[in-house]
């Protein structure tokens, strides 16, 4: 076991897919001798060399374009996007060409590439630095969608994402780069597309993933000192969702919150409220209630703390589902 | 006399009182930012001009009231060479009461009157270039600036506007900070042929500016300017700059020597040399009152957000 952050599981895990395949590649701005803004790619360049650990110019489009057309003859690139806001300038290659062209093909084009996003709010930083873009890319066909939550899922889940023969965006929880936990280097994890029950409980289910997986632990622990037994579960992969896991404790507890950073409003909550009501209405004992960001800009970093939802908005959530 | 030996040792000339009152103003306005995260009392991302101080001043010297200013993420002194008032800039960083848009844009998103910054690199040109045809038609003679680095040669939109702006004729005054450098990529690894080169493609007149001396930028970009305002096209001003500080806070990978180079390039120890005393005079004069902003920006209440 290594003590690792979570930005350092990362990088190992980058360095680990690397080892594995001389086809895997990194390229984005300034991840080569800085090492990235988070030193996600840090000391890659140095042991890979210039050809597998690309500085690109700020070019978003062109990085994915590359990407896609280097997938196409045989590498495997991971292309870290700097921050969430400046996917943008990409969403053309990502929505257009990298999630359609293995569709439109029948599958017959592979294109496994893996967009890194450091995601969420948390740190101090404004728009474009803090934002949850991640239902922009769900509501795209042809793309996964997942999200790391811990050091030791991040390690595991950016293997099998370079592994993985289709094109993934892999957002990475911004503020939890630098939480801490022992990691066995070397040791597989579950599967990409599962779901993980991170606490189990009978009175309700918390839906997470990403940032708000801590959030919601922490809500849970302080729910059972008032005898409130709080479900958790880390959603892992956005698209497509683990509906199995989802549906056996919601049909067991009755009761769900979802929990995200990003805006409320037809955000990633809504997919699931709907998806649950379909599939455990018999079950349910009250409305799902979502919890997550306002219909704003992200606002700069003295107001953070009202948009980010908290232990006090997911423990009302709790109170409000428990109270039907 | 004294001067004239100045001016041939350092080949600089004096500037007006009020254009370096100006460079030290957002010299020192910079300096307390980076002081104020040192102290925890400001946090989030920030990028200084250092170094880069003399370029906006040239610029606003040749503007009208009526022309649009765009700017980016390095954009404070684009701001404070416009608009004295750098109490509202201040305000607008930590989000306290008068801040110039309620705290809401910080650092990077400041919209005042016909002032528009935005973070993400590349986004403003096309924008600029709307603005700039608007000015066309209504008051022929104004034009759109906007500031741009060397490492936003990168971005795809710059090409879109560049030739939306050739084609339709839109004054605009593209100002290129070149300081070598995008974060922590060197332009000579970003960047393929050159500027020049590039807004010649498109039929663009383009001047490049070696100097640091505000009155040479001025006088080296009085017919540039001239040309967009009374023929209505798009120009392009290359400037050559260093940038004295960090990216944005601590993250310098430049080596030793490269950060001697960058520091040496710096016009403000140059201009110091070179005129000691209206350099102190005025340097003193805005220490202090930054100084005083500061203390006065801290113990104010924090911003409202009002829809107006
Ligand atoms: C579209 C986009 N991608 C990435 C960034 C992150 N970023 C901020 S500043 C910067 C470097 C900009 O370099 P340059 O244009 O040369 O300006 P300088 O910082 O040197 O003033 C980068 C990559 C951004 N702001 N926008």
């Amino acid at each position: 076991m290594t003590v690792l952050t979570l930005a350092k599981a990362l990088n190992e895990g980058l360095r680990a897919a690397m080892d594995a395949d001389p086809k895997v590649l990194v390229m984005g701005e300034d991840v080569g001798k800085l090492g990235g803004v988070f030193r996600v790619t840090d000391g890659l360049q140095k042991d890979f060399g210039e050809d597998r650990v690309i500085d690109t110019p700020l070019a978003e489009s062109g990085i994915i374009g590359t990407a896609i057309g280097l997938a196409l003859r045989g590498y495997r690139p991971v292309c870290e996007i700097q921050f969430d806001g400046f996917v943008f300038p990409a969403a053309d290659q990502i929505i257009t060409q990298l999630a359609k062209m293995p569709l439109r093909s029948l599958g017959k084009l592979k294109l496994p590439v893996v967009v890194r996003i450091p995601c969420g709010g948390g740190i101090g930083a404004v728009e474009h630095h803090s934002e949850s873009p991640e239902a922009y890319f769900t509501h795209t066909a042809g793309l996964r969608v997942v999200a790391c939550s811990n050091p030791v899922d991040a390690y595991t889940m950016i293997q099998d994402a370079v592994r993985c023969d289709d094109p993934i965006v892999f957002f990475e929880p911004k503020r939890r780069y630098w939480d801490k936990a022992d990691v066995e280097l070397g040791a597989p994890g579950l599967p990409l597309g599962k779901a993980k029950v991170v606490r189990s409980g009978n009175d309700v289910t918390l839906l997470a993933y990403g940032p708000m997986v801590k959030t919601c632990l922490e809500s849970a622990a302080v729910a059972e000192e008032d005898g409130r037994s709080v479900e958790v579960i880390d959603l892992r992969s956005l698209s497509p969702l683990d509906m199995g896991v989802i549906a056996e404790s919601v049909n067991r507890t009755g009761r769900c919150v979802v929990v995200h950073e990003a805006p409320v409003f037809t955000g990633l909550g809504g997919e699931l409220a709907a998806r649950i009501s379909e599939t455990c209405f018999f079950r349910l004992e009250s409305p799902v209630i979502r919890v997550g960001g306002f219909s704003t800009p992200y606002p700069p970093s003295r107001l953070e703390e009202h948009y980010l939802p908290d232990l006090d908005r997911v423990l009302d959530a709790v109170d409000r589902v428990l109270a039907y | 006399m004294v001067v004239v030996i100045e001016e041939r040792v350092l080949g600089l000339t004096p500037v007006a009182d009020a254009d370096l009152g100006r460079m030290l103003r957002i010299r020192h306005f910079e300096r307390a930012l980076l002081r104020l995260f040192e102290r925890g009392q400001l946090n989030g991302t920030t990028h200084t001009c250092l170094g880069q101080e003399h370029v906006p001043v040239a610029v606003s010297g040749l503007l009208d009231p009526d022309d649009y200013v765009f700017s980016n993420h390095r954009g404070h002194g684009h701001f404070l060479a416009r608009h004295d008032q750098p109490d509202a800039l201040l305000a607008e960083i930590m989000g306290r009461a008068g801040a110039v848009c309620n705290g809401v844009g910080g650092s990077q998103h400041v919209y005042h009157g016909r002032f528009l910054s935005t973070g993400v690199q590349g986004e403003s040109l096309p924008v600029a270039v709307g603005v700039a045809l608007r000015l066309k038609r209504v008051t022929p003679g104004r034009l759109a600036c906007a500031y741009i680095g060397d490492g936003t040669w990168g971005e795809g939109s710059v090409y879109e506007a560049l030739n939306m702006a050739q084609l339709w004729r839109a004054p605009l005054l593209v100002v290129v900070e070149h300081n070598g450098i995008a974060q922590s990529t060197p332009t000579t690894a970003q960047l393929s042929g050159s500027i020049a080169g590039r807004a010649a493609g498109f039929g663009i007149p383009h001047h490049r500016i070696e100097s640091v001396d505000v009155n040479v930028i001025r006088a080296e970009l009085e017919p540039l300017v001239t040309l967009a305002r009374t023929e209505s096209r798009p120009v392009v001003a290359e400037i050559a700059v260093h940038r004295a500080g960090p990216h944005s806070k601590g993250d310098d990978t430049r080596t030793p020597a490269e950060l001697v180079a960058a520091a040496q390039g710096d016009w403000q120890p140059r201009y110091a040399e070179a005129f000691p005393a209206q350099f102190a005079r005025l340097d003193e004069e805005q220490r202090a009152s930054i100084g005083r902003i500061v203390d006065d920006v801290l113990i104010r209440p924090a911003s409202v957000w009002e829809r107006s």
